[in-house]
């Protein structure tokens, strides 16, 4: 898994390719922290490039968002596509997150 | 007529999955699975072997072992056995999905997942061994 960094005006986007599995899920929940505790309210994570999530993933995912809205912040998931959205469907997290088609939407929405 | 099974045992950890998972693929393209089907088989066995992983035999290790065979095309029976602790990982309820984003629990996913991808999944503890076997279905519609 490779996550991508950009910061914006309002928001860092992190672009993240690859599978999130057991092992590299909380490299992905690290990267988050060290942005929110740098002071960033809204993360917007573009998940074209995933290809794979499992529950570890999951649990990441949720606990950033948790984290970001007890700080009245938000994180944000766009691109979602393929495996990765029909577990979001299953399990229906996609109705809980923010979730946009592409990342233009979702820093449009800032 | 009874199947043939390709078996490999590995130390229950994380570090194993990828070997687990390359394993597994040999048997996905035995039956004819489709990448995408491969895709969901590897969810199915990581959050089965990440339970086995976490509490079979805490603070003890000890091996897990995958075991497949092909069905029929497009269908894999699977079991999963350790010498761990007695656990049946299929005992948890159903989470509650209709929670907020605050108040979602974090775990209890996984195995809300696995039922979800395969059919006819079961557990067994038989002289101290816990497995537990499925078939996995290609091919299957996973949206809700």
């Amino acid at each position: 898994m490779e996550i991508e960094p950009t910061q914006l005006e309002k928001a860092v986007l992190l672009k993240v390719t690859g599978r999130m599995d057991a092992e590299s899920a909380p490299q992905f929940e690290h990267a988050c922290e060290r942005w929110i505790s740098q002071g960033e309210k809204h993360l917007i994570v573009e998940l074209d490039g995933l290809e794979y999530v499992s529950s570890m993933g999951l649990r990441s995912f949720l606990s950033v968002a948790q984290r970001l809205k007890s700080k009245s912040g938000s994180l944000i998931l766009c691109g979602l596509h393929g495996l990765p959205r029909q577990v979001f469907e299953m399990t229906k997290l996609i109705a809980v997150f923010e979730v946009y088609e592409s990342a233009q939407q979702a820093i449009a929405k800032l | 007529m009874a199947h043939e099974f390709a078996r490999l045992a590995l130390p229950a950890s994380i570090d194993s999955l990828p070997k687990f998972l390359e394993f597994a693929h040999a048997g996905a393209h035995a039956a004819g699975l489709t990448p995408t089907d491969r895709d969901s088989l590897d969810l199915v066995l990581e959050e089965l072997l990440v339970n086995v992983a976490r509490y079979a035999y805490q603070p003890e290790s000890g091996d897990v072992e995958v075991a497949y065979a092909v069905d029929e095309p497009g269908t894999l029976l699977v079991e999963i056995t350790d010498k761990g602790h007695s656990f049946n990982p299929l005992e948890n309820g159903e989470p509650d999905l209709t929670r907020t984003i605050e108040d979602r629990p974090i775990g209890g996913l996984g195995i809300f997942l696995v039922r979800r991808l395969v059919d006819s999944i079961a557990y067994r503890r038989q002289q101290g061994r816990n497995t537990v076997s499925f078939r996995f279905p290609g091919h299957r519609d996973l949206r809700s």
